[in-house]
């Protein structure tokens, strides 16, 4: 068994409407561990998202713990929550969410720059071989294809060798030959670089590579299958 | 109208604060012009006299250089004509409590003795049964006699008493003539005029009021061009706000227009959402003002005082017709700046899905096309700077500086590219840099009209500065040469520019015989009237101004030669604005009325003066008298024998004419309260450059808001990336730094341009003056810092939004 990078215990969330509480996610329990995937499974509206956020350190349960490298989410303030984001996560989002005003390079970079890392141009450069597009570094986002964004949003979501990948539907958005690559890439992050990874998807392919897929429903966990 | 309210009116509801600063912006803009136009009309306006009011219907009047003489009313009186002449002498007072107020001479036949007080001023002195008043240096206490029932602030003395009063006996200032309605008008006006002395001027009433707005046409239309300033201004705001309305909104533009409607739909949609800005700031600004204006008309009033006449400023008057004239404006102006934006809406295209980077690209190219035409908008301007002024006003000047401002506008583009290729080394250390230099170029076409708004404003203030300060540096310079006399002596109290009270007879005795004076110059100023303007016939000893005196002439003119010309003979020197202005040189002869005559002088040279617009006529002293015999002296300088304590004489001659009224000021202080009054006059000017720049800042706020607003889903990823919220502050607050940065690079350069054409063509041709160029570089670093560190702290409130966007909300929303 690896080491534990992300562990939810019993994590609720409600939001506010009008005078209602509408509940999310129900007493979630779940741990991602180092060099793993965990594929997040089930129909839009379940809850992936939320809990995504929770394990992302950019939200907050209303009732558990969020455990990120064994640090409680709920004991740190605001500027630890971003150092530890910046430090120890990743995200992939399925628009890629790529800045459009940065080059491809910048891009990759602008994890290290916010945290005011050292060669950071050199890192990135590493990152963008290794997901194959290192003659993009120059272009702007607009001038990539969807599958070529995708790849570099990895490598971004890669540079600062984070302990937990969080991947929103990393494939949605993509043609079935790019998610491929995209999924491939994913896979070897976990064992090159020793990730967790968490990822929500509707895709069965993507949902094929991960170690453990855990089925949810209306916010609530309906089995975990480990393989 | 449903498609206005909800693709218009709506967004502009949810951005309340982005629509509320431009509004805003629009209502500054538009409130400066009103005001300025109110306080003007209010401030000089006001030149028909409180006497005619009082004495109503007048059909002519005479006037006369250095008066009429009063023995000349029998001549006309015995004219055999059913006509009524009206004798008037005029001077300011100081009433003790309430300042200048006019005093006039008239014939009182029949009324109660004593001083008559208009029932506006009887308000005002509190029912007193006298009124002590100082006029020419000395206090009279005089009983009042009875209350006029006329409006206006003024007293009326009989004319034999305010002849001893004035100290000046057997000279009127006007006569008005009244002419009997059966009369035949033309053979009674030949009549009068035959029994005039040639000198005299025979004029239709409002002939001098005319001459007054005349004179001050330069001065009233160059204030009115400083106030359009902040519209411009407000011009390339509203352009701005509706660029950021079209380019967030072509999606819903695409989907219209696939849906079939009509490109003049698209295109009046956008034009009524800058109209509703315009219409709404305007009348929003015509109120303020209105509000404004009361604190403009004081130091317009000043300005006229100082420099040109009396003017006692009546009140503001804002009619229905300059309420819609405002509002109009503001509708004009708004629409005219939403015209480029609006097109640019109608050209989307139905099935248009660009992304803004690809359209963003499109713009970085095309900022070569900019560069070109702002190169040929700067020929352009070149051109009509070289142009000869239009009907005396500067209009070559003015086209070249909205040329000049057009060329900045356009270069703005390439200079953002350029900036941040520059600093890209530099910038790239930093995280906050990269991305605002990033977000700026990215955003470039935004970016650039924001820019070129903070620089015009810049640029205004710049060359306003630089300009104001070359003014000042030469009449500095110019002081030092004019006033060369050690002491200084003129009658005591306060007295407007283009009069002259005079000083006793028994002071020019007195002022002779001062022990340790080396020479003594006393000098006449006369009121002249000269082809429909105003000017000043001056006269003083030319042997002590050659000796002791640095009167500066035009390059090539012997100044020793030219002065030894004039006494005795009917020569004459002008100065540079009254030769300007009437196209005179050396060697020119001038007709001009003098006492009973009409003297032909031959100008003998052309001489630096910078005390007034108007300009002087100045002959020797012995000519002067030799028309105008028993003209008193109006002020005197004393130049002292080496060796002479300046004190001790000082004392001495304060001591002698003690009891005579006068003021005497040793070189320095006059110079100082020259300066002063200089510095006053300019201090509308300071007034209307602030105003620009709020605007600017209005718009450098509102365009980093749309900036946030409209990346707030990058500002999330940001977060998401491991961003703090000081961080993404500091993204923001470093953009508004740049674009201070980058407006005041331009504003530089646009202001320097415009300085050279404010001191070379625009004053050379409004006022005559030649300016010696001086750029107070202390004052411009110290304000364009000033000016950055507000641009900055103009970002703050969009730094705040922008750090307390909830990143997963934003993210998810699209």
């Amino acid at each position: 068994m690896g080491t534990p990078r992300l562990e939810l215990s019993g994590v609720s969330k409600s939001y506010e409407s009008g005078e209602q509480s509408v509940e999310v996610l129900h007493e979630v329990s779940l741990c991602a561990e180092a060099g793993t995937v965990t594929a997040l499974v089930g129909r839009s509206g379940c809850g992936k998202s939320t809990l995504l956020n929770l394990a992302g350190a950019m939200d907050f349960p209303t009732a558990g713990e969020v455990r990120i490298d064994g640090r409680s989410t709920a004991s740190l303030s605001d500027g630890e929550l971003t150092a530890l984001r910046r430090e120890r996560v990743g995200f992939v989002f399925q628009a890629f969410q790529l800045l459009p005003t940065l080059t491809v390079l910048e891009n990759v970079e602008l994890p290290l720059l916010l945290a005011g890392a050292a060669k950071t141009a050199a890192t990135a450069m590493d990152r963008l071989r290794w997901v194959g597009l290192e003659e993009k570094a120059a272009s702007m986002p607009y001038q990539l294809s969807g599958g070529q964004a995708q790849r570099v949003a990895v490598a971004r979501a890669l540079v600062h060798s984070p302990l937990l990948l969080i991947a929103d539907e990393p494939t949605g958005n993509l043609d079935e030959a790019s998610g491929e690559q995209v999924l491939s890439l994913l896979r070897e992050a976990a064992t090159r670089y020793g990730a967790a990874i968490l990822m929500a998807t509707h895709s069965a392919e993507a949902a094929a590579i991960a170690e453990v897929r855990v089925r949810m429903r209306d916010g609530r966990i309906q089995a975990i299958e480990r393989q | 109208m449903k498609l206005l309210r909800t693709l218009i009116l709506r967004p502009l509801r949810r951005d309340l604060l982005r629509t509320a600063l431009t509004i805003l912006a629009v209502a500054l803009g538009v409130a400066v012009v009103v005001a300025i136009d109110l306080a003007g009309d209010a401030a000089t306006g006001s030149f028909r006299s409180s006497m005619q009011t009082l004495t109503g219907k007048t059909d002519l009047e005479v006037i006369a250089t250095g008066g009429i003489d009063e023995r000349k009313l029998a001549a006309l009186v015995a004219l055999p004509f059913d006509v009524h002449f009206a004798p008037l002498m005029e001077a300011q007072a100081i009433v003790a409590g309430i300042g200048a107020v006019p005093l006039y001479g008239a014939d009182l036949a029949g009324a109660p003795e004593g001083l008559a007080v208009s029932k506006g001023l009887a308000g005002r002195l509190g029912g007193g049964k006298s009124v002590t008043l100082e006029i020419a240096g000395r206090t009279h206490a005089l009983a009042v006699g009875q209350t006029l029932d006329s409006g206006g602030e003024f007293l009326v003395l009989d004319l034999a008493e305010a002849q001893r009063v004035m100290g000046r006996y057997g000279k009127l200032d006007r006569i008005d003539i009244t002419v009997g309605a059966k009369e035949d008008f033309a053979r009674v006006e030949a009549a009068i005029r035959g029994a005039l002395p040639v000198s005299a001027l025979l004029e239709k009433p409002g002939a001098r009021s005319e001459e007054n707005q005349r004179m001050l046409r330069a001065f009233r239309w160059n204030l009115r061009v400083l106030s359009y300033i902040s519209l411009v201004v407000g011009a390339f705001l509203i352009y701005n706000t509706i660029s950021v309305s079209v380019v967030r909104r072509r999606a819903e533009i695409g989907i219209l227009r696939a849906m079939g409607a009509a490109r003049s739909t698209v295109m009046g949609l956008f034009l009524a959402e800058a109209l509703l800005f315009g219409v709404v700031g305007a009348a929003l600004g015509v109120a303020l003002g209105r509000i404004l204006a009361g604190g403009a008309v004081r130091l317009i009033a000043d300005t006229v005082n100082a420099l040109y006449t009396t003017s006692r400023p009546a009140a503001l008057e804002l009619t229905a017709g300059e309420v819609c004239a405002g509002i109009v404006m503001g509708a004009m102006v708004a629409l005219g700046s939403a015209l480029g934006p609006a097109r640019e809406a109608m050209d989307v295209a139905p099935v248009e899905a660009m992304s803004r980077g690809a359209r963003e690209h499109r713009a970085r190219l095309s900022w070569r096309r900019g560069l070109v035409w702002a190169a040929v908008l700067a020929g352009l301007a070149l051109g009509a700077s070289q142009a000869e002024a239009t009907g005396g006003y500067p209009v070559g000047g003015y086209v070249a500086a909205l040329l000049a401002i057009g060329a900045a506008a356009l270069a703005a583009p390439a200079l953002v590219l350029g900036v941040n290729r520059i600093t890209k080394p530099l910038v790239r250390r930093q995280v906050y840099g990269l991305l605002a230099g990033r977000s700026l170029t990215a955003s470039l076409g935004r970016t650039s009209v924001i820019v070129a708004a903070l620089a015009t404003a810049i640029a205004m203030m710049a060359s306003v500065g630089i300009m104001v300060a070359s003014f000042r540096e030469t009449v500095a310079l110019w002081l030092d040469t004019q006033l060369r006399a050690d002491l200084y002596v003129k009658p005591a109290g306060q007295s407007a520019a283009g009069e002259y009270p005079a000083l006793a007879g028994e002071v020019q005795g007195l002022l002779r015989a001062t022990y340790g004076a080396a020479a003594v110059d006393f000098f006449h100023g006369v009121p002249l009237h000269f082809r429909g303007e105003r000017a000043t016939l001056g006269a003083g000893d030319m042997e002590v101004v050659r000796r002791y005196g640095r009167l500066l002439f035009l390059a090539g003119q012997d100044r020793d030669a030219i002065l030894r010309s004039l006494p005795g003979r009917d020569r004459a020197l002008v100065s540079e604005p009254f030769a300007n202005k009437h196209h005179l040189r050396a060697g020119d002869r001038v007709t001009i009325p003098m006492g009973e005559q009409v003297v032909t002088l031959t100008i003998a040279g052309v001489y630096y003066e910078y005390s007034s617009s108007q300009g002087y006529l100045i002959v020797d002293r012995s000519t002067l008298l030799k028309y105008l015999p028993g003209q008193a002296a109006t002020n005197a300088a004393i130049y002292l024998a080496k060796g002479a304590d300046r004190e001790a004489v000082l004392r001495d001659v304060q001591l002698r004419t003690a009891a005579y009224g006068v003021t005497v000021s040793p070189n320095q202080v006059l110079r100082k309260s020259a300066i002063e009054i200089f510095d006053r006059t300019f201090a509308i000017t300071w007034a209307l450059e602030a105003v620009a720049i709020v605007v600017a800042m209005l718009g450098a706020a509102n365009s980093l808001l749309a900036l946030v607003l409209d990346r707030r889903r990058e500002l999330g990823i940001l977060r998401y990336l491991g961003a703090s919220a000081a961080q993404v502050r500091g993204m923001i607050l470093t953009e508004a730094a740049f674009l201070g940065l980058l407006a005041i690079l331009l504003g530089l350069a646009l202001g320097f341009a415009l300085s050279l054409l404010l001191v070379f063509v625009v004053n050379k041709q409004s006022f005559g003056w030649t300016i010696q160029f001086h750029a107070p570089w202390g004052l411009l670093g110290a304000a364009l810092c000033a000016v950055w560190f507000v641009t900055v702290v103009a970002g703050l409130y969009p730094a705040r939004v922008a750090a307390r966007l909830e990143p997963v909300d934003v993210v998810h929303e699209e």
